[in-house]
């Protein structure tokens, strides 16, 4: 091996004077990795590679795993994957990192005589999980044990924990934590189109010629969809409309500082311009839209000159957004966490899709009306919880509905309950208020997340019974716990993941889980068996035996992937989107292209050469066929109110959260596992604070600040930045102290809380 | 329920041992493929240069700062491409951020080794441990070759080398040239999303004129002078470069950043006001201590010789070989700093520039010089008194040198805190400091009636009391109140680090003033005073200038402000 190129040339150093060659040289030496890699380390040369859907957000990137012995010993992003196109972001690269972590639970604990978690045995778990749950239910009734879930385990999984918390152990409410991030988006498309359906792919960020962001530090919370923007070569304007100056508002063409939660006024304002100039697409409207006038007579009192004052805009900036929008051929709207944690979400996020069907941008490549989901998982959970929706996005209250569930899994219509679940803060208010004495909390870190902490830990003790099932046994949450169940992480197990363009992307086990800890799918076949209702999941054997009975029950949905064969059809198309029915399939064997679709990446069997996927990226609503039963969309739309809390005198500043970095995660399990990731973010808690209002409270720059809410006071180091407006300071939402801080209100429709508006006081910390 | 005696172990047993089997390798493992070029190829084709560079050419990273998001993917694809350890990074973001209220500006700043064109690594290495490629001008360590001394880290304006524990080198980015020597990207290149970092092809002649020219020379005083307020960057950078960062005249760093936005001068480094403690090097404080307390003893002897070689004469062999011993540990000190000291043997291949390979030289005679001084004082009968006169000043001469080498490889790091005004003044306060007050107790102890004793004492008095005033205007920075490089030690040594040098500040008044005044009174007094309790006075003085000076040589290291590139928030 040589190491430099250097070796090759004389030296002018014999090799005694200068060692250009030894032990600790060799240590970095590069050999190429084969597999289509390039060089890798010499030390960790594969000897088989295989892709891996990423267990962090929703982009859903490819990773190319590098296997020795099977065990996952390196990894890059995978270059054909038709999502990342071979990059990833920090958290992508260090995927596997948090999988050895030294508080990795690696058997389940149970609270003991002295108040301490202590190891004990599966069976012990098991029996303990049962007879304590059984009791509360015998007392308290069925419906007092519920269980808080997540958007970060597999479909399957999530499939199967519904269904056991439902079907088999007879709870009424079970919810999960994409209630922090999707649910919005779930109620907004669910009443604008009849079914809750993102209607883009991430090639229309490549198509668009005016790309619309609200709410959305894109670079930073999703940096692979930064990426396909820039990869947009119809030199797109970039609108970002956001309180603060991000790095993606940076990087826009136009940027809109916002005030705080003035967005829906802000929609109504531009939408009330596009109609009064007639800068809106009447056939489109007519032919594919329900209550247009309705929405034009609403919108008619949002002026430019009453809307702009409250936005914090001028009437030239409002006209400029609008005339932007109309001059585009192909605008794209896209939302994140900045509409979805809103106190009046649900109508925000409509009134985005309102904008994109009344100018016909939807359907058509680089258009829609799309909401960027949040975790890797999420829309998982939105079409197979089991928690909001019934199985396969039906509903609980149809007994047609009801009884095709059943039938197809084959179990008595009558286990399916016919009342909704309480969503998050309603089972939280169920604690509370004594109704909820059992709780069963699965991959997520409520103690640390949830709105108004310190209350929500305060009714966490009133429970008789908390069980945590996580990858670590030292999350806020786990902590708290009377009984830990170990769960095998992302990596560890098999499943599938659909990310924010609704595709399907497969998780493999490509790490082994340390000690006796399980994949959330054993530990639920586990739990089945112990509560005796094992035989209903009899056919629920393995993952993949679960994701053919998922086929089966989006037959005829408007998410129907019974034209998806298996896994391995998964992983041999980079993915797929749902919808893909079987019927879909047998047209696609002439693989057609079409106008506008991307066509770089054909989807071949490399043995047989035939195509075996559909095309990699589709959209939904091409035909202009809606949901809803008359087939088509509805505007939908209501009065702004003011948030509930806002600054006055006491607390005169408006508490902004959100993404820190692209290196953490939410409440930082994973994440803060990695040396690398922690190398990339502030350690610490930190305040971002306008020059002016720092100069004002006579605070300096990297000082400590007392920040205090009417809920409690957190301590965070200043950073005085001019990218937060007056009036406003921002803290990353990573840190445990940030919800101690936060308002407890939640959107009517979709009970997201909305953890972007309190009101808070800022005072440097003395001594 | 079922009975869970039996069966559900059975159900428990099988579900642990599926969960053992690894399964993805033999369910999807892609099969062996082989390839010309890596599939990444297709992403990076554009962003690596077609050619080998030129006679004249070189290698350099290029940014394109509108591009640069913040993702930060660069430095964990380094780290995994590169196999580095878990904690070990070669690439980092920082970000700048400023502008005005109503355009309020940040940005995001990636960068990583920037392969200079006149290396500050390569130049203080004392073992030649860097080699600048001839052909692709990329600054390569070898790795085999470093002993660990660190001296890169700290000439490195960019902060660029990192030291490993674990293997007692330093390490760095090497621009992949591996890969590129094989048409592949450097990890960095290949992992970005929005094609921000590339490789091109800078003619070194162009570096070299854009920041070392007389013009660029004005333009940097130009602004320096227009632009007061901007004081409180490292140093000023010629806009070629980049606002923030330190002066890039020093080292020719080839990196390019660019942007089509004007990068606004007032942009400062989110951590610009970061006060954090740098590393004590406690080895090397002990060293620089104790060499120069080592070369004052023998440098003091010689100036009393001048006075009055009579009386001085018995005390020789008590204070040279007092003075040998004490260098010698010095000597054993440093080598407690190298990461491999087996390798220190190799350390005069850098004196033709480095200062470090000139002190580690000129100690090194300097130890040899005082073993034979020492040697023929104890043993007459071996040299003439010429023979011993001069080896006697050779020695103190070359120990002077030393410390004036010591004091240049500080100065050399263009650290505002060690440029030779601080480290010249303390090297050589000390020496002159502790070579005094260490001969007092030598003297008190053969007799308290000496009267080179008061004569020592004042010298103490003098010594310790310019040893002191010369420290202690570091505190004036704190007025600057600008975020300078000095006002910053300013602000470590009175607030984080304020008890240790408060405790400084009370040995130093106490053993270098208040102790020798009373000293040197009592022995000018005409009251009789036990030699017991002179002797005693003797040693309490010496204890405390030499505790005072160790704490004064850790300051140095700690509360100094390192050049680096912008970083990010900190906290």
């Amino acid at each position: 091996m040589t190491p430099s190129t250097s070796t090759d040339k004389p030296r002018s150093l014999p090799d005694l004077l200068r060692n250009h060659d030894g032990k600790l040289t060799q240590e970095l030496v590069l050999r190429p990795g084969d597999f289509g890699l390039g060089k890798v380390p010499a030390r960790l040369k594969p000897d088989a590679t295989t892709t891996v859907v990423c267990g962090f957000c929703s982009t859903g990137c490819g990773l190319n795993v590098h296997l020795k012995d099977g065990q996952a010993i390196n990894l890059t992003p995978t270059t054909d994957y038709p999502v990342n196109l071979g990059m990833a972001c920090p958290k992508g690269w260090e995927a596997i990192t948090p999988l050895h972590a030294p508080d990795r639970a690696t058997t389940p604990l149970l609270r003991n005589a002295k108040g301490e978690l202590e190891p004990v045995d599966w069976d012990t778990a098991m029996q303990v999980f049962t007879v304590r749950f059984k009791a509360i239910q015998d007392k308290f009734g069925k419906d007092s044990v519920a269980w808080i879930g997540t958007g970060q385990i597999c479909t399957e999984e999530m499939a199967f924990l519904g269904a056991l918390g439902k079907f088999g152990m007879g709870m009424i409410h079970g919810d999960g934590n994409t209630r922090q991030c999707m649910a919005t988006a779930v109620a907004a498309y669910k009443q604008s189109f009849g079914f809750d359906a993102p209607p883009f792919t991430y090639a229309d960020f490549e198509q668009s010629d005016v790309i619309v962001l609200v709410g959305s530090n894109l670079c930073i919370a999703h940096p692979i969809m930064w990426q396909r923007v820039l990869r947009n070569r119809n030199n797109p304007e970039i609108i970002v409309v956001d309180p603060r100056k991000t790095e993606t508002a940076m990087a826009a063409t136009q940027h809109y500082a916002i005030a705080p939660k003035s967005d829906l006024k802000l929609l109504y304002g531009l939408a009330h311009i596009l109609i009064e100039r007639d800068w809106i697409n009447r056939d489109y409207i007519t032919a594919h839209t329900t209550s247009f006038d309705e929405f034009a007579a609403f919108v008619k009192p949002f002026t430019p000159e009453t809307v702009a004052p409250d936005c914090g805009l001028s009437v030239d900036q409002l006209l400029h957004f609008a005339e932007t929008i109309h001059r585009g051929r192909r605008v794209s709207f896209w939302w994140t966490m900045g509409v979805n944690q809103g106190h009046e979400a649900t109508r925000t996020a409509q009134a985005i899709i309102n904008l994109a069907l009344m100018t016909g941008n939807i359907g058509r490549p680089g258009t829609g009306a799309n909401s960027i989901t949040g975790q890797c998982n999420a829309m998982g959970s939105r079409l197979f919880s089991n928690t909001t929706n019934l199985l396969g996005g039906h509903d609980f209250l149809n007994p047609a509905h009801r009884t095709k569930v059943a039938g197809i899994l084959g179990i008595d219509p009558a286990l399916v309950p016919d009342q909704n679940s309480w969503a998050y803060d309603q089972i939280v208010q169920g604690i509370d208020d004594g109704k909820i004495k059992g709780l069963w909390v699965i991959a997520t870190n409520a103690s640390h997340s949830w709105i108004h902490q310190s209350k929500f830990v305060e009714i966490l003790k009133k429970l008789d019974f908390l069980v945590v099932q996580d990858m670590y046994h030292t999350t806020e949450t786990a902590r708290e716990a009377d009984l830990v169940l170990p769960a095998a992480a992302w990596g560890e197990k098999e499943g599938t993941f659909i990310n924010s363009e609704r595709r399907y992307g497969l998780v493999k086990k490509i790490s082994k889980a340390p000690g006796e800890a399980l994949a959330d799918f054993s530990i639920f076949k586990l739990v089945a068996h112990y509560w005796g209702c094992g035989a209903l999941f009899r056919d629920w054997t393995s993952p993949e035996a679960v994701f053919q009975i998922m086929k089966r029950l989006s037959k005829d949905q408007p998410c129907d992937i019974t034209g998806i064969r298996d896994y391995r059809m998964l992983d041999e198309c980079g993915g797929v989107q749902w919808p893909l029915a079987a019927n879909d399939v047998e047209e696609l064997n002439g693989s057609r292209v079409k106008e506008g679709s991307i066509t770089t990446l054909p989807h071949f069997n490399p043995s047989t050469l035939q195509p075996v996927a559909p095309l990699p990226e589709r959209r939904l609503f091409e035909d202009g066929r809606y949901f809803h039963p008359d087939g088509r969309a509805k505007f939908m739309f209501e009065s702004p109110r003011n948030a509930l809390e806002v600054p006055d005198a006491g607390y005169p500043l408006q508490l902004l959260t959100g993404r820190g970095t692209s290196a953490q995660w939410h409440t930082q399990t994973r994440t803060s596992k990695s040396a690398v990731l922690r190398k990339l973010y502030p350690g610490n808690i930190y305040i971002e604070i306008n020059p002016a209002d720092a100069r004002q409270l006579g605070i300096r720059a990297q000082q400590k600040v007392a920040v205090s809410s009417r809920r409690g006071t957190i301590h965070a180091t200043a950073f005085v930045t001019a990218t937060v407006q007056a009036g406003q300071v921002f803290i990353p939402m990573h840190y445990e102290e940030t919800n101690r801080l936060t308002f407890p209100s939640f959107d009517p429709y979709s009970r997201q809380p909305s953890y972007k508006a309190c009101a808070v006081s800022v005072a440097p910390v003395v001594g | 329920m079922p009975d869970p005696s039996h069966e559900p172990l059975t159900l428990i047993d099988e579900l642990i041992a599926q969960q053992r089997s690894l399964t993805a390798v033999s369910k999807f493992a892609r099969a062996q493929e082989h390839h010309a070029l890596p599939a990444q190829a297709r992403h990076y084709r554009d962003l690596i240069p077609l050619s080998k560079p030129q006679a004249g050419q070189q290698y350099a990273f290029e940014v394109a700062l509108d591009k640069c998001s913040g993702c930060k993917a660069c430095v964990t694809a380094c780290h995994s491409l590169n196999g580095l350890d878990e904690e070990e990074t070669w690439r980092s973001v920082g970000l700048l951020h400023g502008g005005t209220h109503l355009q309020p500006i940040q940005q995001t700043v990636t960068t990583a080794c920037h392969h200079c064109v006149d290396p500050g690594c390569l130049n203080g290495c004392p073992v030649l441990a860097y080699e600048k490629d001839s052909t692709t001008g990329i600054v390569k360590h070898l790795d085999d070759q470093c002993i660990g001394c660190q001296y890169c880290v700290l000439k490195c304006p960019y902060d660029v080398p990192k030291y490993s524990e674990r293997l007692g080198i330093v390490r760095k980015c090497d621009m992949c040239s591996s890969r590129l020597a094989s048409g592949e990207a450097p990890a960095c290149v290949q992992a970005c999303p929005n094609e921000a970092i590339k490789i091109t092809l800078v003619e070194t002649a162009s570096v070299s004129e854009s920041y070392r020219s007389k013009t660029a020379g004005e333009q940097v005083r130009k602004r320096e002078s227009e632009q007061d307020h901007q004081a409180h960057f490292p140093t000023f950078s010629p806009a070629p470069f980049l606002p923030g960062s330190p002066n890039p005249s020093v080292t020719l760093p080839t990196t390019r950043y660019t942007s089509a936005k004007p990068l606004h001068e007032s942009l400062r480094p989110a951590d610009a006001h970061e006060l954090k403690p740098q590393c004590a090097h406690t080895p090397l404080g002990i060293m620089l201590v104790l060499s120069q307390l080592s070369v004052g003893m023998f440098t003091t002897e010689r100036i009393l010789s001048l006075t009055s070689s009579d009386l001085i004469a018995p005390l020789r062999p008590a204070l040279t070989l007092t003075a040998l011993v004490i260098g010698l540990a010095a000597l054993a000190s440093s080598t407690l700093h190298l990461g491999r000291p087996l390798g220190a043997w190799r350390a005069f291949l850098g004196l033709r520039r480095s200062w470090l390979s000139r002190e580690i030289i000129v100690f090194g005679l300097f130890t040899k010089l005082a073993l034979l001084y020492t040697g023929a004082i104890w043993f007459p009968q071996f040299a003439s008194p010429t023979i011993e006169t001069t080896l006697g000043w050779a020695t103190a001469l070359s120990g002077l040198l030393g410390v004036f080498c010591s004091a240049m490889l500080y100065h050399d790091t263009r650290r505002d805190f060690w440029r030779l005004r601080w480290s010249g003044a303390k090297f050589f306060g000390t020496t002159a400091l502790l070579g005094a007050s260490m001969t007092l107790p030598i003297l008190s102890t053969a007799s308290a009636a000496n009267p080179l004793l008061p004569l020592l004492g004042a010298l103490t008095l003098l010594f310790g009391t310019l040893k002191l005033a010369t420290e202690l205007p570091i505190l004036r920075s704190l007025q600057a109140e600008d975020y300078s490089p000095l006002h910053k030690t300013a602000l470590l040594l009175t607030g984080q680090l304020g008890l240790l040098h408060r405790c400084r500040i009370a040995l130093g008044v106490v053993g270098g003033v208040i102790l020798p005044i009373l000293f040197a009174l009592q022995l000018t007094s005409s009251v009789a005073i036990s030699p017991a309790l002179i002797l005693l006075e003797a040693i309490a003085i010496t204890l405390l200038c030499l505790a005072g000076e160790l704490i004064e040589r850790r300051l140095f290291f700690v509360a100094v402000q390192p050049l680096q590139m912008p970083g990010g928030v900190t906290a």
